[in-house]
Order: structure tokens, then C-alpha cells, then sequence
């Protein structure tokens, strides 16, 4: 079986959906790897599994919640971690439109 | 553009009338303080976890079943992976495989617009670009606010068809009580794809896309605007790209904000933390049942049952409230032009003068009508009834003691007339006595003696006093 | 009375009779958490000794609860208002918890007094406690070894008496394998038996909090607390809470235990093969049946689960974006930058390799190749359990291939360490209850662990096997 090869072009697509950032040097270190790993879950990819359709664990309509509003937390709770906040709000630089 | 087709299919974002949020029990309410309404799950703290609202599965099936969508038997919710300061989570809860209403259509008067699918999904948190200095600012409030989401085949072919298509949907989800659809408030929100091709051609023109209309007019000046534009390209030898518009209500123009990446990879799957929801037929039956009639069937019906104009029906059916209205008083007073008569006209002109709301309860028109009926008060009196209640909520059964005559104004002048005519010593008495006042009162005494208590006193007094001098 | 020595039922009693105030023993036990050099915990909370003084006088009030007045450790991504939970991770370095999670008010409800936080692998990605930004935790058996992982620093507070039970979760082994390589209990209950509410997720569709204690009945006795519905939670399941205890019945005529085809391949020439042969003799000895039982996918759950984990991972984890809580980098300028920074400084290597396969195995083009087959193969494997399962009550297996390894032995080489969890992945892709309890000793004569796998709902079972091996087995485990 072909190894599943990664480019670094792919890597950095990886990156962009991550929200991450790598150096040059670890992404080097990073595509041998990640290669290994990728090899690990191409078993899957390649077993048989049949024809199966996907099943979903369900609950009953009339099971849901009801439509019952309660209590929220109090806003100096809801802020309490937070790295920046004015005006009761959650803080960060100025965005455009 | 004659030569040309428009080809636009919307996408209809509707906040759903619940009481608590979709994943949560925070209150779904606008206009609080920032960040209030929140919980665990609304800020994405580590650990919470969502829960489904019933009702909001519940309130997207009505919708559905007014627009003859096929129900899903079983809903499955996926995430919508992607990063934005108003997602708290990084992934919106929507519904991608198996949404819960699929098909259905709005009839508009020139075609069919075929529904793709209707589906529930959470909305985001606010964001308020403030000043460089202090930044953009996120209020969560709205963040798990329920959405149903409809998205339309590309079946619309006209910015007039387009407002045509939004107006009926909105009016079948404020009849069927799903959404009160504000638009002012961000309770509805539209997002518009169009294209142009050649007319008669197959092959549908490279579209583009503007997101977030909030008002039918900016939808009508967008597409008309956007359409132009894309004409233009092509004739002047230019292709249109796919890509994200904004629309400048201020300016009157759409302009391109990017491209329409390819990259914008959601990665959906279905949602760990919730499990699919089974509807079955006799939820669906039972939904059914609490749905009141659409404004068409009721137009029917007051066309064909109540032997109302089309113009009548029309205007009755258009505002949920008012065909409510009308119902509500026609239980009391059992005749449909009486009541729409006094709704159309009274009533809606009334409206116009600057009120928001019917200030007469369906229960006291339909008792004004009544007296009207049995004579017991003129129409202009009814009228007078009418205007006195809505403006100082005066109280009906006092008002009948006062206007109660049942005489109408030219009769009572009459009466008076000949009472004058028929007692010239009375009439010197007034004149030559020291206690006018009391032959004046008798006067009165006769006039309501003459109509058995039922005259207008105010009336009487009036031509009385009038006859004498 | 020594404390040390007392079963977590026994303390309970003892501080319940008034033998013992919760605060001699809450006492005991921070000291211990204090002096201990393990690194197994995090922090000691402060108000540990109030809380116990409190509850000394509810119980003195007539407070009666399961766990009145006995000291909780509780696992870095489990919530407790007020306290820190980082989950080993930088980027949660100073988050303090907003709200209770349902397994701590559970317990609090019931009159733990709960005493410290311990260390885990970052957002319990790792199967060795070395991918902590808060250091390596020590074996308690031996300093040089690994403690195992994820809930290493749980296993590792239990089996060195910093507390007579500790929680942890298990997502693909993380209780069972550090309760095996530190000699203790651990159970991975059914999926849906604890509620994750307050849980901080790593792998929402497999992944469950259970105990680790120092014998059997202890943690069927402590499951007996955590488990049940909670309403913050969809995935948790209805069924009543039965009394584990009472399924202890010192017993196993007539069980019916499973032996796998495909495990008695694996454990071929592994260090763990030989306890695992005399742990099956033992039960054959004492009345059981033993059946031959197969799932043929066995070997695939491993791949499988490096799929399905890191898929939910990656999108569990975008809230960690440094606009609501916790880090924000001091180099954002900008929405992008916080995401990027904050998140880049935040996670350690581990975490991010996991965030980068699971967006390969979502992304356009790969959903269907991997995540779709990997959880078609996951209903595949629990056909085939459920065919196993007719056959059998039980089935035995090894929790690890051998000893506890050394610290920095595999952390060059992530595949190997992924492999340490051959054995356990099992139960977490079935969702189905399976227990670690120590059986036999490895070369070096650090303990080994047998897992008592059972179907779904079935940890009564699973609870009178453990008991009746841990009673009655320890002749037959001397290698």
C-alpha cells in the first residue's frame, strides 16, 4: 500500500484551519510524522467495511427539553476569565465590517 | 435587460418565537444589557454542553407543514466549524445531512418557488464596532437564539417576486406563530443569490451573493441593483465572479467583498454532544392540528363564506392581528360586511392616524355594531362611541346610557321641532318666566318621554335649546 | 486508626460513626498531597480543611451522605466553582471554573470534601502524563517510570494514598491503563452511565469520567455516586442507577467468560501474556466457563479511534481562541493574531498534532475516506461485539502490553505511544463498561493489569468478577 505523502502546501492548509502557527523548522520536524500517523489511520481507510448505512443514536421528540426559560449566570460571572472586557462586553481590537 | 433572465434563490434566516434559547434555558429576548442572557453553553465555557429545545424542533415543523415540506423522521445536528468572534464555540450548531423540513413551495402569483429545505440552527453572539480606541465589543445575548434557516430553489426571477416570496413567508410564519419576524429587530434576515443569463438559456449564469438584507425594500433595491450590474459586466465583455457582496443601503450599491474562497471548508459532522432527534407521524399530526388556517384559506373562506370582495378579504388576511381581529369580533357579531365595513374603514383608518395597536377590544366593536343593528344608537353616534373609546377607553355600557337614543338626529329634530310647534305657552313661559330653567327641563321631560328615554341627551338639550331661542 | 490503610467505605464509616472527624482525615490526607513528590497534584485547594470542618458539623447536625466527609481528588478537566481547572494546558493555565460540573456537585451533594486537582495529560491527549505543561508525573511504584495517561496524576495520587480516590476520564484508556501501571482500580463505565456536563471535552462521543480507587468495592461504590442522567446532558443515559455493591456477590459459578481470538493473538510474546493465560485459569478454576468469542475488527479500533478522537477534538477545542477566557497572546494585534498566537503559545506539541489530523480526517475531500469510515467501522465493531456478547458475560483481556515504561522512553515517537492503548481503545469505540484491576507482576515486579470488559450497563458484572479475582486471585497471579 502507498504511504499517504503530505506536502507542506497541505500542512499549512491544516494550519489555516487550526488557527495554529508553525515555525519553518517544525514543520520539517512535523511532515515525517504526521506521515506516521496519517499510515496509522489509512487502515481505515482502506478496511472493508460493507454497505452499511450510518446510524444515529436518537432520543424522542417529546423528549426534548421544554421550552422553559431559567436563570442566566450574572454578567460578572460570564466575564470572569475573560482577557479583555468594556462595557459588559467581551473586548477585541477593532474589526472590519 | 430584456434579453435577459434573473435567476435568484434566497436564503431566509427567522428567529423562532420561544421562551428559552435552542441549546439552553436562557431567556430568548432582545434588547438586554450585554451578555445577561448568558450561560455556560451561550459563552462556550469549557464543559457545557447543549441541550434541545422541543419547541424550537417544533415551531420548524409548523413552518414546514405551512409550506408543504416533507417532515424528516429523523433531524440530525452538525457542526459548522469556523472561527468568528460572535461564535463562542468556534462551530455553529445547524443541520447539514438531514435537516428537519425538506421540498415545499410558496405559490406567488406569476410561478412556484420550490423550497429546497428548511432547517434549525443557533444564531450568533452581536458585535459592535466601537472606536479603534475601545475596539468591537461581543454581547452572546443572541448567541442560541433559535433560527430556522429556508433556502429556496433558484426559482425566483424578479426583485418583485422576491419581496412577493418574502412577504407570504412572512406572513405564514407570524399566522402559524413560529417567528414575529422584526425586522427592524434582526428578527428576519435575508440572504440573496443571483444571476443573469441570456433569456431561454439553459445554463445558469455565474452567481454572486449578498448576505444580511434586513428590510424587503433593501432586498428589492439589491437584486434590482446587483442584476443591473452583473448585465453591465456582460455586455461590456466581462464575466462575473463568484464571490460575496455587500449590500450599502446608504449608497445603493453592493460592493465586493472577496472572494468566494474555495478553501471555506466547514468540516460539518454530526454533533457529538447531541443525539438525533426521532419525529414521528403523530407529532407531526399533532402540530398539524394546533396550526390556524393560512392567510389564503382564510381569504377563501371570507370570500366564499362571508361573501367579501377580494380587496376586503385581502386586506383582512394581510396582518396576522387583523384577520384575528376579525374573527374575534365576527363571533360576537354574526355579519361579515357589518364587521369588515367597520374594520376597514373605522378601524384601519384609525391605524393610519398614527396608532400601533387596535384600541377597541374586539368584544366592544362587536357590541357597537349590535347597537347599530337594533337601531339603538345612529351610526354617527357609533362612530362618536367608537372614537371615544379608543381614545379615552371610555366605557361602553356608559357611553350606550349616553348616546343610547336609538333617535336618530334629524327624527330627535323633529320631534323637538313639533314639541315647540305644539306648545306656544310654554315656549312664552321660557321666555317671560323667572325659572326658565325649569320650562327648559320640561321641554327635556317631554322629548324623552316622546322617545321612551332613548334620545341623546346631550342632542336633545342641544335642540331644545336651539327651537327656543 | 491508620488512615492510610482504611477502604474509602471504611473512612467514609468511620467519619460517619464519628470514629473520625472529616477534618483528621481531610488533614491527613493535603499533608500527604503536600509532602508527596510525585507531581501527581496540581494544587492543593485551600479551603480544604474549612470545607472538612464544615462537614463535621453537618454530620455532627445529622448530615448523612455517601461520601460524607471523605477527601475527592478530582482530575485537571473536571469543573469545580471557583477552583482552577487548567487541564494541563498553558493555555488554561489560570481559567477558574464558572459553574460545577454534575459529577462534582454529584459528589459534593453527597458530602465529599473535595481536596486537590491532579495532574493529566494537556486536554487528556496521551497515554504517559508527560504531555502536562505542568511537569511529568512519577510512577507511584517507581519514580523513573511513567505513571501512565492520561489520568496518570489521578492513578498515580491513589496508589501513592494521596487521597482514597481520585477521578479521571477515559477517552481511550486514559483511566484503565495508569490504574493498571500504578496498581489500582479504574473503571471506564458505559458511555452515557456519568454525565460530561462541566467535564471539559476532549472526544464527546466516547469519552467517560469514572474512579480510581484502591479496591473494588470502593469504586463500585463511588460509581454509584457519579453515575446517572444529568439534564445538562443529552448523551447521558435515562436508565436507573443500580446498586453495584449489591452486585458483589463473592461468586462467578456459571459466568460465561469470553476469551477473543484476536486478543490472544495480540498477546503473543507481550510481558502481560503470561498473567493474562493464569487470570483466565483462575476463573475456569473457580466455576466460570470459558468461551471462544471473536471481534474480528479488534486491531482496526485503534485506528479508528485516531479518527474519531482527534475529528471532535479539533472542533472541541476551537473555543480555546483567546477572545473569551484564559490566554490571549500579548502579540495579537488583531482577531487573526489572537486566534493564531493564543493558540499556538497556548497548546503544547501533542494537542496540536491531534487539532491537525483531525482537521485532515473532517476537511473537504477527506470526510468521507476517513471520518465517515471510521464510524461506519465503529458500527461494524459493535455488530460484532454484540455477536460476541450473546456468547459471553464477559471478556478478559490485559489492559497494557506490560510495565509502566520509563520516563522519556517513547516521547520521540508518537505511533508506538498511540499503541500503548491497543487494548483499551476496545471499550471506549463499543461505548461499553470495562474496568482495570491489578493481576500478576511484570519483570521487574511493578503490577500488571487485567481489564474485565462487559456489555453495555453490565458494570454489575464487571464489578462481582473484579471483586471475586481481587479477593480469591492473588496466589494464582504470582507469575
Amino acid at each position: 500500500m502507498n504511504r499517504t505523502k503530505i506536502t507542506i502546501e497541505e500542512v499549512k492548509r491544516l494550519a489555516g484551519l487550526s488557527a495554529l502557527e508553525f515555525s519553518e523548522e517544525e514543520l520539517e520536524n512535523f511532515i515525517p510524522e504526521f506521515e506516521n500517523i496519517i499510515a496509522l489511520v489509512d487502515e481505515v481507510k482502506n478496511c472493508d467495511v460493507g454497505s452499511q448505512e450510518l446510524k444515529y443514536t436518537t432520543h424522542k421528540l417529546s423528549e426534548c427539553r421544554p421550552d422553559v426559560a431559567k436563570e442566566s449566570l450574572p454578567q460578572e460571572e460570564i466575564l470572569l476569565n475573560s482577557p479583555k472586557t468594556k462595557k459588559g462586553a467581551f473586548c477585541v481590537p477593532k474589526m472590519l465590517d | 435587460m430584456q434579453e435577459y433572465d434573473i435567476v435568484i434563490g434566497l436564503e431566509v434566516h427567522s428567529e423562532l418565537k420561544t421562551n428559552a434559547k435552542v441549546f439552553c434555558s436562557c431567556k430568548n429576548q432582545f434588547g438586554q444589557a450585554p451578555n445577561t442572557n448568558c450561560c455556560p453553553v451561550c459563552v462556550g465555557l469549557p464543559g457545557a454542553l447543549p441541550v434541545l429545545n422541543q419547541k424550537a424542533v417544533q415551531l420548524v415543523i409548523k413552518a414546514g407543514l405551512t409550506m408543504g415540506c416533507e417532515i424528516n423522521d429523523i433531524a440530525v445536528f452538525e457542526r459548522k466549524n469556523y472561527f468568528y468572534p460572535d461564535l463562542a464555540k468556534a462551530y455553529q450548531i445547524s443541520q447539514l445531512v438531514r435537516p428537519i423540513c425538506l421540498g415545499g413551495e410558496i405559490k406567488l402569483k406569476t410561478r412556484t418557488v420550490r423550497l429546497n429545505r428548511i432547517h434549525l440552527e443557533e444564531d450568533a453572539g452581536k458585535l459592535v464596532h466601537s472606536t479603534a480606541a475601545i475596539g468591537t465589543l461581543i454581547d452572546y445575548n443572541r448567541g442560541g437564539v433559535p433560527l430556522m434557516e429556508l433556502v429556496t430553489e433558484p426559482d425566483i426571477r424578479s426583485a418583485d417576486e422576491a419581496v412577493e416570496f418574502l412577504t407570504k413567508l412572512r406572513q405564514r410564519l407570524i399566522f402559524a406563530g413560529v417567528a414575529e419576524c422584526k425586522m427592524e429587530q434582526g428578527g428576519m434576515r435575508c440572504d440573496v443569490n443571483i444571476s443573469v443569463k441570456k433569456k431561454g438559456a439553459k445554463e445558469f449564469g455565474e452567481r454572486t451573493e449578498m448576505k444580511n438584507l434586513n428590510s424587503f425594500k433593501s432586498v428589492y433595491r439589491a437584486i434590482n441593483y446587483e442584476a443591473n450590474r452583473q448585465i453591465e459586466v456582460i455586455e461590456n465583455g466581462g464575466k462575473i465572479v463568484q464571490e460575496t457582496r455587500k449590500w450599502d443601503d446608504n449608497h445603493g450599491k453592493s460592493i465586493s467583498m472577496r472572494k468566494k474562497e474555495t478553501s471555506s471548508d466547514y468540516r460539518y459532522f454530526p454533533d457529538p454532544d447531541m443525539l438525533a432527534v426521532e419525529i414521528s407521524r403523530e407529532d407531526v399530526e399533532n402540530l398539524k392540528k394546533e396550526l390556524p388556517p393560512m392567510p389564503e384559506e382564510l381569504k377563501a373562506k371570507y370570500m366564499e363564506e362571508y361573501g367579501l370582495s377580494e380587496y376586503e378579504s385581502d386586506i383582512l388576511t394581510k396582518e396576522k392581528e387583523l384577520s384575528d381581529y376579525f374573527n374575534k369580533t365576527l363571533e360576537k357579531a354574526n355579519n361579515p360586511k357589518e364587521v369588515s365595513n367597520w374594520i376597514l374603514t373605522e378601524i384601519l383608518s384609525k391605524m393610519k392616524d398614527g396608532s400601533e395597536e387596535i384600541k377597541i377590544s374586539p368584544n366592544d366593536l362587536a357590541k357597537i355594531i349590535k347597537l347599530v343593528e337594533k337601531k339603538t344608537v345612529t351610526r354617527t353616534n357609533a362612530k362618536e362611541m367608537l372614537t371615544r373609546v379608543w381614545e379615552n377607553g371610555e366605557d361602553i355600557d356608559t357611553l350606550v346610557k349616553e348616546y343610547g337614543g336609538g333617535v336618530d338626529e334629524t327624527e330627535l329634530k323633529k320631534i323637538v321641532e313639533n314639541l315647540i310647534k305644539n306648545n306656544p305657552k310654554a315656549v312664552e313661559d321660557y321666555k317671560t318666566s323667572p325659572t326658565p330653567e325649569k320650562v327648559f327641563r320640561w321641554f327635556i321631560g317631554q322629548v324623552m318621554k316622546e322617545t321612551r328615554g332613548k334620545a341623546n341627551a346631550t342632542k336633545a338639550e342641544e335642540f331644545v335649546k336651539e327651537g327656543l331661542k | 486508626m491508620n488512615i492510610e490503610n482504611l477502604s474509602l467505605i471504611d473512612l467514609k464509616n468511620a467519619i460517619q460513626e464519628r470514629k473520625l472527624t472529616s477534618l483528621e482525615v481531610t488533614k491527613f490526607f493535603v499533608e500527604k498531597c503536600e509532602k508527596s513528590d510525585l507531581n501527581a497534584v496540581l494544587e492543593v485547594f485551600d479551603d480544604a480543611l474549612e470545607k472538612a470542618k464544615e462537614m463535621d458539623e453537618k454530620i455532627e447536625n445529622g448530615f448523612k451522605g455517601k461520601l460524607a466527609g471523605v477527601p475527592v481528588i478530582i482530575k485537571d478537566n473536571i469543573l469545580y466553582k471557583g477552583k482552577k481547572a487548567s487541564c494541563g494546558s498553558r493555555f488554561l493555565e489560570n481559567y477558574t471554573a464558572q459553574y460545577n460540573s454534575t459529577v462534582v456537585q454529584k459528589m459534593l451533594d453527597e458530602g465529599a470534601v473535595i481536596i486537590a486537582r491532579a495532574n493529566m495529560d494537556e486536554f487528556a491527549m496521551g497515554s504517559s502524563t508527560e504531555n502536562s505543561y505542568f511537569g511529568i508525573t512519577k510512577n507511584a511504584l517507581d519514580p523513573t517510570r511513567v505513571p501512565g495517561g492520561s489520568s496518570g496524576g489521578s492513578a498515580s495520587a491513589v496508589a501513592g494514598s494521596l487521597a482514597p480516590v481520585a477521578l479521571g476520564t477515559d477517552t481511550g484508556g486514559s483511566i484503565r491503563q495508569p490504574s493498571s501501571y500504578n496498581g489500582v482500580v479504574g473503571i471506564k463505565p458505559t458511555y452515557g452511565r456519568v454525565s460530561r456536563f462541566g467535564v471539559v471535552a476532549f472526544a464527546s462521543s466516547i469519552e467517560q469520567v469514572g474512579p480510581i480507587t484502591k479496591n473494588v468495592k470502593d469504586n463500585a461504590y463511588m460509581l454509584e455516586v457519579l453515575a446517572g442522567h444529568s439534564e445538562h446532558d443529552e448523551t447521558s443515559l435515562k436508565e436507573e442507577v443500580p446498586s453495584y455493591l449489591s452486585s458483589i456477590k463473592g461468586d462467578i459459578t456459571g459466568l460465561r467468560v469470553g476469551v477473543m481470538k484476536e486478543v490472544e493473538e495480540a498477546v503473543k510474546g507481550l510481558e502481560v501474556e503470561k498473567s493474562y493465560k493464569n487470570a483466565l485459569e483462575f476463573l475456569k478454576k473457580n466455576g466460570a466457563t470459558l468461551v471462544d468469542v471473536s471481534i474480528k475488527d479488534f486491531k482496526l479500533s485503534l485506528p479508528c479511534y485516531y479518527i474519531i478522537a482527534p475529528a471532535e477534538a479539533t472542533s472541541n477545542l476551537g473555543r480555546f481562541d483567546g477572545v473569551k477566557y484564559s490566554r490571549r497572546s500579548a502579540e495579537a494585534k488583531d482577531v487573526d493574531e489572537i486566534y493564531v498566537k493564543s493558540r499556538s503559545e497556548g497548546f503544547g506539541k501533542e494537542v496540536k498534532r491531534r487539532i491537525m489530523l483531525g482537521n485532515f480526517v473532517l476537511s473537504s475531500g477527506y470526510f468521507d475516506a476517513y471520518y465517515n469510515k471510521a464510524k461506519k467501522l465503529q458500527q461494524k465493531l459493535i455488530e460484532e461485539a454484540k455477536e460476541a456478547f450473546s456468547k459471553c458475560d464477559i471478556i478478559v483481556m490485559p489492559t497494557t502490553a506490560g510495565e509502566p515504561f520509563k520516563i522519556g522512553e517513547k516521547t520521540g515517537d508518537p505511533v508506538s505511544m498511540y499503541k500503548e492503548d491497543l487494548f483499551t481503545i476496545m471499550a471506549n469505540i463499543l461505548g461499553v463498561p470495562a474496568i482495570s484491576i491489578p493481576f500478576g507482576k511484570g519483570k521487574s515486579g511493578l503490577p500488571l493489569g487485567i481489564q474485565i470488559v462487559a456489555d453495555r450497563l453490565n458494570e454489575g458484572v464487571i464489578y462481582n468478577v473484579a471483586d471475586f479475582i481481587e479477593k480469591k486471585g492473588e496466589e494464582d497471579a504470582r507469575v
